[in-house]
């Protein structure tokens, strides 16, 4: 038998629960949980539910960013970034998380889904290195 | 001094440019044997390069629906889970420029030789489609071996495949490396791909070559047997990326793969580490390509399209003669002949040990000089016809005469033929050689005299018969006035050398 894939089960849970509120939602997402254990994959839950929200972000429209900074930004610069980026990945809307890491000394670090902005002086630094030691 | 050193750093620093840009990451999912299996990388290509963040390369090889197989070019142990790995939107390439040659790289272009950096400012990718037929030119140079079995035999022309095919011990490398000396002042640059030997190997055979002068035009590209599978399954690519672009300038290139049959288990290896299913003796379903691809890029291009052209030298290891296996098979079925040794022959003592019976040039004749042509003509036929007479032979006594003559004059083609390790032979000496063999000459010299009349003859008759050498090197055929200046060179020589 064909092994299923956690991203299967959540696109049926997707297909099933889509439209559904109330006691029916509730029925459908009982279900899904008894299939899950049917199939032995209770095991998986943690990546069926990752699969689920792509699949959820995905059809929504949601982008995922998470910035770095060596310092906190304030608040307008934050939304300033939340904008901007929602305008480049033609986003509905945008979740946020923001992060501290004084090592990365200045600039700022923008992740989305696999793609990695990467203005920091931290890899400045690393690139000058690099230019610098470069066989010529 | 000191100014000078801010100065320059100034300059450098000036000269730097930050270029800011959104790039594709993915995150080590899992580490183990040489495979990494990445998350993310959503737009990589297939055999694009990755670069983890302890400075390793890796080439892409498996593209799945939410994750990519990963082959780490060097060292895995510092990789671990969750770490960056970076596309850097480059097919594998590897540097290449004049001054490769001389040296000894590894499968991604690094010198290991100890003799510093190579400087180059081109880099070729290691993976290209094999030239299209409109670029293609027939063979019909030769590409002299200097073994008088092979050039008179089985001859190899330039843009030719050839397969030299046989047990462990039986003479393959040696071929190979008698090949690559007997290119000097020949024109052609000569790449050694040596897959999964060992290194003290590798070492003897550089040292070979240094002393016979042939590393002025060779180039040594080595996986050794303690790199990982990768390294063993990419070094042929590189060589043939080396290779080409020589060609590119208009060169030949004679190319050797030492040994295809380490490169299939390398792949293997790769293969079902990456969970690809197995096919028979667990090789994969593209095994086949894995080596057609390969040798499809030897070719000889016409001047239209820049000239040159590239020969291979496959060798193949068979186990206990055993040349129906998979591999034998399959590189047997995409070269254009193949050189079998055999060890009951090298234990004989004929050594090359080739069998004439079933070794073939599919090429053939028409990458042999006029000359070569004419004296080797009927060669093969008799040797075959002198193997099944000599098993024929031991059951009775009484043979005809004509019988007992071919079997004579086939010991002698057989003790001609016999050549010694690194002594390459030119191709005038070759003619003269089996001149006098064909015309009967030999036919009345005892055969464990063979080797010694050879060599007396030709060294009389390069003094007496200097037209017909003449000929040979300038017009590689030779007229009747050559013919009659050898013939009587020959029975002077003989008359001196029976007394």
């Amino acid at each position: 038998m064909a092994k299923i894939l956690p991203k299967t089960i959540a696109e049926a849970i997707y297909s099933a629960t889509k439209g559904k509120s109330g006691s029916n939602l509730g029925l459908a997402l009982k279900r899904s949980v008894k299939i899950l254990e049917n199939k032995r994959m209770i095991g998986k839950s943690k990546e069926v539910l990752n699969a689920l929200q792509e699949i959820i972000d995905k059809k929504e429209g949601i982008v995922r960013m998470k910035a770095i900074t060596a310092r906190k930004i304030g608040h307008t610069e934050q939304k300033k970034l939340e904008n901007e980026m929602k305008e480049k990945y033609k986003a509905q809307s945008i979740v946020s998380e923001f992060f501290e890491k004084p090592e990365l000394l200045g600039g700022i670090r923008v992740e989305v889904g696999d793609e990695i902005l990467d203005a920091t002086y931290k890899n400045k630094l690393r690139q000058l290195e690099k230019f610098l030691i470069r066989e010529t | 001094m000191s100014n000078n050193i801010v100065e320059n750093l100034r300059k450098e620093i000036e000269a730097f440019k930050i270029d800011t840009q959104t790039e594709k990451v993915g995150h080590v999912m899992e580490v183990f044997d040489g495979i990494a299996k990445v998350s993310g990388l959503s737009d990589v290509k297939s055999s694009e390069m990755v670069s983890f963040p302890n400075g390793e390369t890796g080439v892409v090889l498996n593209l799945e629906e939410d994750a990519v197989g990963v082959i780490i070019l060097g060292s895995f142990e510092k990789i671990k889970e969750g770490d960056e790995v970076k596309a850097t939107g480059k097919i594998l390439e590897i540097p290449v420029s004049d001054s490769i040659l001389g040296r000894t790289v590894n499968a991604i272009g690094v010198p290991i030789d100890g003799k510093g950096v190579i400087k180059s400012t081109k880099s070729y990718p290691i993976e290209k489609v094999a030239p299209g037929v409109v670029t293609r030119l027939g063979v019909d140079q030769p590409v002299a071996t200097g073994i008088k079995a092979i050039d008179a035999i089985i001859p190899i022309g330039r843009g030719q495949r050839e397969l030299i095919i046989g047990d462990r011990q039986t003479g393959k490398t040696a071929i190979a490396i008698d090949a690559i000396l007997n290119q000097k002042g020949q024109n052609m640059i000569c790449v050694y791909v040596s897959i999964g030997q060992k290194d003290s190997k590798l070492r003897k055979l550089e040292a070979r070559l240094e002393e016979g002068g042939a590393m002025d035009y060779t180039v040594i590209v080595s996986a050794g047997a303690s790199e990982a599978a990768a390294m063993s399954y990419i070094a042929p690519y590189s060589g043939v990326a080396i290779a080409e672009y020589f060609m590119d300038q208009g060169k030949d290139v004679l190319i050797i793969y030492d040994d295809l049959s380490k490169h299939a288990v390398a792949y293997r290896e790769i293969s079902l580490l990456l969970r690809r299913p197995p096919g028979r003796e667990a090789y994969p379903g593209d095994v086949f390509y894995l080596h057609s691809r390969l040798l499809e890029r030897a070719c000889r291009r016409n001047a239209k399209y820049g000239g040159g052209s590239i020969t291979a030298l496959p060798i193949i290891e068979t186990q206990a003669g055993d040349i129906s296996a998979y591999i034998p098979t399959n590189v047997i079925s995409i070269t254009d002949g193949q050189i079998f040794l055999e060890s009951d022959l090298f234990y004989k003592g004929i050594r090359p040990a080739v069998n004439v019976g079933s070794s073939v040039s599919r090429v053939g004749s028409s990458a042999q000089i006029k000359a070569m042509k004419k004296v080797a003509g009927t060669l093969k036929l008799d040797l075959a016809q002198f193997r099944e007479l000599e098993a024929f032979a031991q059951f009775g006594s009484d043979l005809d005469d004509s019988t007992k003559k071919q079997l004579e004059r086939g010991k002698r083609a057989v003790e001609v033929l016999k050549q010694l390790q690194y002594a390459p032979m030119k191709v005038e000496h070759q003619v003269v050689a089996l001149y006098a063999l064909t015309k009967g000459s030999m036919d009345d010299v005892p055969v464990n005299k063979i080797k010694e009349f050879e060599a007396g003859l030709l060294d009389y008759t390069e003094r007496h018969a200097k037209v017909f050498y003449k000929e040979i090197t300038e017009s590689k055929m030779w007229t009747d006035k050559g013919e009659e200046a050898l013939k009587k060179a020959i029975t002077e020589f003989k008359s001196s050398f029976v007394k």
